[in-house]
Parts: structure tokens; sequence; C-alpha cells
């Protein structure tokens, strides 16, 4: 009930900022001043991690290609499983000068009631790559193809944590083979690869750049990918879609966001910057081609969708799982 | 042979100029950080990667490398002469390094320190060189059930630990797996005694609650003595490293440095719990466990010789299969991906010339720390000269700047000094705070990996005796416990924790 009312409300208040942004472009040139100081990119993680670098990559690329006019400031602000670096970016409502980017901690903090705000606290800008996950399976084992699964009533996989991606995965997994996929939540993705590859879980889902290097070397073999269409760094592996799994589509969008009720002019200008930012060669040489995530320009209201639809999946798995009521 | 040359080639291609500096640059920052109390390896790491990414290439890796193992070096130095850990893998330094630095052998301490940091740096790079192949397969035969009865195993070595009073000990022990339960489930996410303070979601870091409960309570403990003690009381001669040490710390340096090596492999167990191993498995066979803890060279070189090959350990998992097992090498793995290299089973043959020019640069970054921390030695001994009262402000300071530094956090440095007012209590009490540590680092790996275990067997308990390396730690385990029961029954031998003093 809540979710639909704030829906309207956010639905009633889109229309009404878009008749202002109307009003905005043809009225007043003033507008075009944004930006006249520098931005800061406030990185909710430690040095080093996925978040930071696809921040910093950015802001690398936007500063490279000269798109604003001003310097975007990467910042670390740790602490609190992402709390304390969104929080930071939240409280600044209105101010379109803080931009974060978005990850799994972004919608599970806050349902687990850790941090003071949600992804509704935020506004999305737009999406620049989707990265996918692979379902894999140790090359030694007996699986060639996705229904093979069937044979077997019970598998276990690793994942980062409890409330995680690949969590959501082995749920949907399961139900949609109708098999049963436990999850053992392990210490970072380094420890779910060991166990995978020592053969003390039995599939795995992960991220197209963890799962490369071991495909490459024999170690573990693709049976699906998450997308709904498949990736150009990996065309030969299959959608769970094209296997007659439709439901199974979930992806991590690489995107910005901005502290709530930034001026719609302002999502409007960084559409635009970001749609040249995902087009660029810069972008596909330093992150995609590095990472192997899909190229893929999602706008802001896209984007929303995405955000609100990401937030009900881990709610809702949340729930299952009794973590929250 | 062939291996051989290849690290020749290494090291030679790691004398190139540029590739020297960032080597040395990077074991000099390594220093500094580990000697810096709170930050540790991973931060150093994490801060150096942005600078590091920039050199490109060998120099990259090399000096990320360098800030890793230098910081092994680095965390001893605050250990002896503060009786501060400098990061988490030199906790277990103090206990024998403090009290030798109050004897006067602060020199004796440092220099051991540096030696058996050497030797567990020279033979854990002869291990990574020579058997990270077969090493990298043992490592990946260790899942959930393997770490429990490792975790079983290791508990009943650190038994010898308890102090005094076995009982006390014992209470210790479980308030710090108490402690290590403080955060969110790891199993299943709900919140456990974090009060709703979205501080504690992540739980109590080991480094930060060490730094408090050894290096303030000894500085608060110190208000109540007498500030003006005579601090000069020793010669400069003393201060300086003695040859002889080396040869009587031969044993303790071999088996750190084994320990060390094959802990550090094991995915997400890491140095510190190797340098705990070290020390007890020292204490173990010493025909004299009872000095253990009184300052003697023997219990600083087995933690120091165990964290530097544990370091090199943990890098095999991340060259040979690309799989980081710890927290620092996840970030090197970072790096690696930022100079567009891709980690993963296929970089010792894609890039062979790249690996073993880094393993060269280890070779000799490993050697020039010796230089440094030597050079550096009579130096910060002469800290030790400094009267307390202008001594301890800085430290404080220091220690206040150095925890706040690891997550910007106010509320870190709250706890660090709660650590430390609690550590006074303990103390009063004749309560040991090393098994509270213990029970810190070990209890979160314990309590993981047995749940792992049951999620994976559904409940069945038995699958923890049909796993080959697990019944055989089992066995281990038994033995451990048994054997000086045993001894004692028949009169042969003391247990050793019945006497020892830690």
């Amino acid at each position: 009930m809540t979710c639909g009312l704030s829906n309207f409300v956010n639905h009633g208040r889109a229309v009404g900022l878009g008749l202002l942004t109307a009003a905005a472009i043809a009225v007043s040139p003033a507008a075009a001043e944004y930006p006249d100081k520098d931005i800061k990119m406030i990185i909710p993680f430690g040095a080093g991690g996925g978040s930071d670098t696809l921040a910093r990559t950015i802001a690398g690329v936007i500063e490279e290609m000269k798109l604003i006019p001003v310097k975007i400031l990467p910042e670390n602000r740790t602490g609190g499983s992402g709390a304390v670096g969104y929080s930071a970016v939240a409280k600044e409502k209105g101010d379109p000068y803080h931009l974060a980017t978005v990850s799994v901690s972004f919608f599970t903090t806050p349902l687990l009631g850790g941090s003071p705000v949600s992804y509704k606290d935020f506004t999305p800008l737009a999406a620049i790559a989707q990265s996918p996950y692979i379902m894999v399976v140790p090359t030694s084992s007996e699986y060639q193809k996705l229904d093979d699964l069937k044979k077997t009533p019970r598998f276990t996989t690793g994942t980062t944590g409890v409330v995680s991606d690949a969590a959501l995965l082995a749920k949907m997994t399961s139900n949609a083979l109708g098999i049963q996929i436990d999850s053992v939540p392990f210490d970072g993705e380094g420890e779910v690869m060991g166990a995978l590859l020592g053969g003390h879980v039995n599939v795995g889902f992960l991220n197209p750049s963890e799962a490369m290097a071991q495909m490459k070397a024999g170690k573990l073999r693709p049976l699906a990918i998450t997308s709904a269409e498949r990736s150009p760094a990996f065309p030969d592996i299959p959608t769970f879609k094209e296997l007659g799994y439709g439901e199974i589509l979930h992806t991590q969008l690489r995107g910005l966001v901005m502290p709530a009720d930034v001026p719609p002019e302002v999502v409007t200008y960084w559409e635009g910057i970001l749609q040249k930012v995902a087009t660029s060669e810069q972008w596909k040489k330093q992150y995609i081609d590095r990472f192997h995530d899909i190229p893929d320009y999602v706008d802001a209201k896209g984007f929303k969708q995405v955000l609100e639809r990401t937030n009900g999946r881990y709610e809702t798995m949340m729930k299952e799982l009794g973590i929250i009521k | 042979m062939e291996t051989l040359a290849l690290l020749w080639d290494g090291i030679l291609a790691a004398t190139d100029p540029a590739i020297f500096a960032c080597t040395i640059l990077g074991a000099v920052v390594g220093l500094l950080i580990g000697a810096l109390p709170g930050l540790g390896p991973t931060a150093g790491v994490a801060i150096m990667l942005p600078v590091a990414a920039g050199f490109g290439g060998v120099a990259a890796i090399a000096c990320l490398g360098g800030v890793y193992y230098g910081s092994m070096f680095g965390g001893a130095i605050t250990s002896i002469l503060l009786g501060i850990p400098g990061d988490a893998p030199s906790v277990m330094t103090v206990i024998d390094g403090y009290p030798m630095a109050q004897k006067g052998e602060a020199g004796r301490a440092l220099g051991t320190s540096v030696f058996a940091s050497f030797v567990g740096g020279l033979l854990g790079i002869a291990g990574l060189v020579a058997l990270s192949v077969p090493v990298s397969r043992y490592a990946l035969a260790f899942g959930p059930t393997e770490m429990t009865a490792m975790m079983f195993f290791a508990l009943s070595l650190l038994s010898v630990l308890g102090g005094r009073n076995a009982f006390k000990g014992f209470v210790a022990l479980a308030l710090g797996l108490w402690l290590g339960m403080v955060g969110l489930d790891p199993i299943s996410a709900l919140p456990r005694y974090t009060g709703g303070s979205m501080n504690l979601f992540d739980g109590l870091d080991f480094s930060i609650v060490a730094v408090g409960l050894f290096g303030l309570t000894a500085i608060f403990t110190s208000l109540e003595v007498n500030v003006d003690k005579p601090v000069a009381k020793y010669t400069f001669a003393s201060l300086l490293p003695r040859m002889s040490d080396a040869v009587q710390t031969r044993w303790q340096l071999l088996q750190g440095s084994v320990l060390g090596f094959f802990v550090g492999v094991l995915p997400g167990v890491g140095a510190s719990a190797a340098t705990m191993l070290s020390y007890a498995l020292a204490k173990r066979l010493s025909p004299t466990p009872e000095k253990y803890g009184t300052g003697i060279v023997e219990g600083v070189a087995a933690p120091e010789a165990a964290n530097n090959s544990a370091s090199y350990g943990a890098m095999i998992p991340l060259f040979t299969l690309g799989i980081p097992g710890s927290a620092t090498t996840a970030v090197m793995m970072g790096g690696l991906i930022m100079i567009g290299l891709q980690p993963g089973p296929l970089l010792f043959t894609e890039n062979p010339q790249f690996v073993w020019s880094v393993f060269g640069s280890f070779a000799i970054g490993n050697l020039a720390l010796v230089f440094l921390t030597l050079l550096l030695t009579p130096l910060l001994a002469a800290a030790l000269f400094v009267p307390t009262a202008y001594l301890y402000p800085i430290v404080i300071a220091i220690v206040v700047y150095g925890v706040f530094a690891i997550d910007n956090s106010t509320f870190n440095v709250m706890l660090t000094i709660l650590a430390g007012g609690a550590g006074i209590i303990l103390a009063r009490l004749d309560y040991p705070a090393v098994p509270l540590i213990l029970g810190l680092v070990l209890g979160p790996l314990l309590e993981r990996n047995i749940r792992r275990t049951l999620i994976q067997s559904q409940g069945d308990l038995l699958v923890f005796v049909e796993r080959p390396i697990a019944l055989g730690l089992f066995i281990a385990t038994v033995l451990v416990l048994s054997i000086p029961l045993f001894l004692k029954l028949t009169g042969r031998k003391k247990i050793a924790a019945d006497e020892a003093e830690v």
C-alpha cells in the first residue's frame, strides 16, 4: 500500500517537474550555468574495490573527454556497509553537486534497517553499463548444459552474503528449474571462487570479469547468462531467456545518482553527459573491456524503474528469508 | 633449476631503476604504515593503489607488494618499542617484544624481528616460486569442513596461551568469542549485539580492539605508576641487534616460516592467525615454555617469521588461481586489473615475464628492508630515552590518528579507548588479554565455517569425520590436547599452560 502511494506521489512529482523542465528550457538560459563548481563523487566503499574503480573510471572518462567545465572529486567515505557514504550524499537534498554510484548495499543496507536513507532519497540520473551474472559449474562436473541440472535435486552455491545477487539468482533458478540450490555465504568473491574450484560448492553465479579468466583457463563451464540478450563479451553463452527461463533476468546497472529533489534540468544535463560516456571509446577501453560488462545506456526514467524493481526483489527475498518483516 | 633461472632473470629485470625505485617506495611506505598503530597492510595497499597504478606494469605490482611485506617489517617496531601492535599481524610480537624493550633490550628485539622477517620472507619467496602450483591445489582442498577442523586444531594449540590460571584464560577466550559475534550474523544477516548501532554492523575490527587492549591499556596503567621512571637506565650498546640471537632462534624461525607460509595460503585465514599459531607452536615445543612472555628472542622470532612468510603464501592463490585469499590480496588484485592484466589461472602462462619480474622485486625488496629497518633501528629505539611524560601524549595522538584513518570513523577511536579501559579492568582482575584477542580473530572463522559446513551437509554432523583432511586435523587436535595430560598423569612433564605467564 505504501509502495503504491509513494509511486503515485513520485509519479505526480515527475509530471510536475517535467512541466517545469519544459518551462526552464523555454524561458531561462540561466539553467545553462550549471555546473559552476566542482562536483563531489562520494564512494561509500574503500579504495581498490569494485565501487571505487567504477566511480573513479567514470570520473576519469568525463575529465578526459572534457564533458563538463568543472572537476569531479572522488572521495571515499566508508563505513556501515555503505550507509555512511550514501547518507552523506542523501542529506545534501536538492544539491546537484553530489554524485554516487549504486551498488548492492545501496539497497540491502537500508532494507536491513542499517541506514537512515534508502533508494527513495536519491535522484537517479542514468546508467551506462550493465553487469550480468554468469551461471557456471566446474569443468570437471557432469553438467554440460543448464537443463542437465534437473537430473540432480540439490546443489549448493557460494555467495558473498545472505542477501546478495548470487543468493537471489540461486533462488530464482531453483524456482524456475524445480531444483534446490542452497546458498552458502562466504566472505568475499575470492573465497567463493576457491570453494567453487575446490569442489566445495557445485554451481556459481559470477561477475563477468571473475568468470572470464577461469573459463579461458578451462576451469569453469558457463551454463547461462542473466542478461536479456547475449553479452558481446560472451557471444557463446546463451541467456536464461533463450533456454526458456525468461523469468531469470537480473543484472547490476552501473549508474549514477544524486540527492533527492535536484532540479530536472540537472537530470537532463547528466543524461546527456552520461550518454556520451556510455558510447565513448574511453569508457569501452577503460571499463567495458576490462570488466566485460555489457555497454548499455539507460535514461533516468528507465534507471529509476530498475532501481525500484531491484529494491523490490531484495525486499521480497529478505521477507522470504525472515530477515525483515 | 629452471625455476631458479627464471627467478634470477626476474631479479635482474627487477633491478631496472624504475622498478627498483617503485619497490623501495612501496617498502618504505609499508614500513611506515605498518609501524603506525591501527593501519595495516590492507589499508596501506589500498592507499597506494591509485599511485601505484600510475606506474603501470611490473613497477605497480612491485610497489604494492612492497607495501604488503614492508608493513610486516614495520608492524613489529611499534609492538616492541611501545607495546602497541602496529598492525594485526604483529599483535603476538607484543607479548615478548615489549617486555624485552622494558628490560632495555629493544635493539635486540628489533634486530631479531628484522632477521626473522627476512628469513620468513626468504623462505616465503622460495615457497612462492618453487611450490606455488602444488600449494594452490592444497589451498583449494580446504573447504568449510576442513577449515572448521583447522580452527579446532588451532584452538587446541593455542590453549597453551591461556596464562597462569586456565579458568581465567578460558573466560577471556569466551569473551573474545562473544565479541567476535557482534555485528551482522554472517549467515543469516540479522544484527547481533549491536544495540541498534549502525557502527557495529560490520563487527568489531580486531586491530582496533588490539590497539586499545594492548597499547592504550599499557599507557593508562602507567598513569598510576611513577611516570618519571629512570628512562636511560640502559646503554646505547644494548640497543644494537645481536647476531648470536639469529642462531639461537633458528628453529623458531624455521617453524614460523613454514607454518606461516602454509597458513597464509589458506583463503580467509591470513597472517594474524599464522602468527598466533607460530607463537603457540614455539611455546609448545619449547623445553622452557614458562619463559615465553617474559621477553625472550624466541617469542619475537616465531611470529615475525610467520607473518612475513604468510604474506607471500597469501599471494599464491592470487598469482596462480586469480583468487584473492585475503583482504590485502583482494586490493592487489584490483591493482592487477587496473594495469590491464586479467588475474586468473592463465596469468603465469600468458605473462611469465611479468610474474617473474614481480617475484624478483619481492626478493630485492625483502633484502632492502633489512638494511632500511636496521638503519632505522637505533634511531627508533632511542624513542625509549624520551621520558614517558613526553612520549605518551605523542603516542596517543598517533594511535588516535592511525585508528581514525582506518575508516575515517570517530566511533572506532571511541572503541579503541573503550578497549583500553576494558584492558585495565582485565589486567586488574588478572584475566589475560591474549586469549580474548584469539577468540576475536578465530571465533568468527570457526563459527562461519561450522555453519557453512552444516548448510552444505543439511545439518549432518558426520561430514566432519568423512573428509580425510578434516578427520586428520581432528585426530591431531585430540592428540595435542591429550598428550600433555597423559604426560602429566604419568608424571613426566608439567603442562605448559599451568605454569606459563602470558
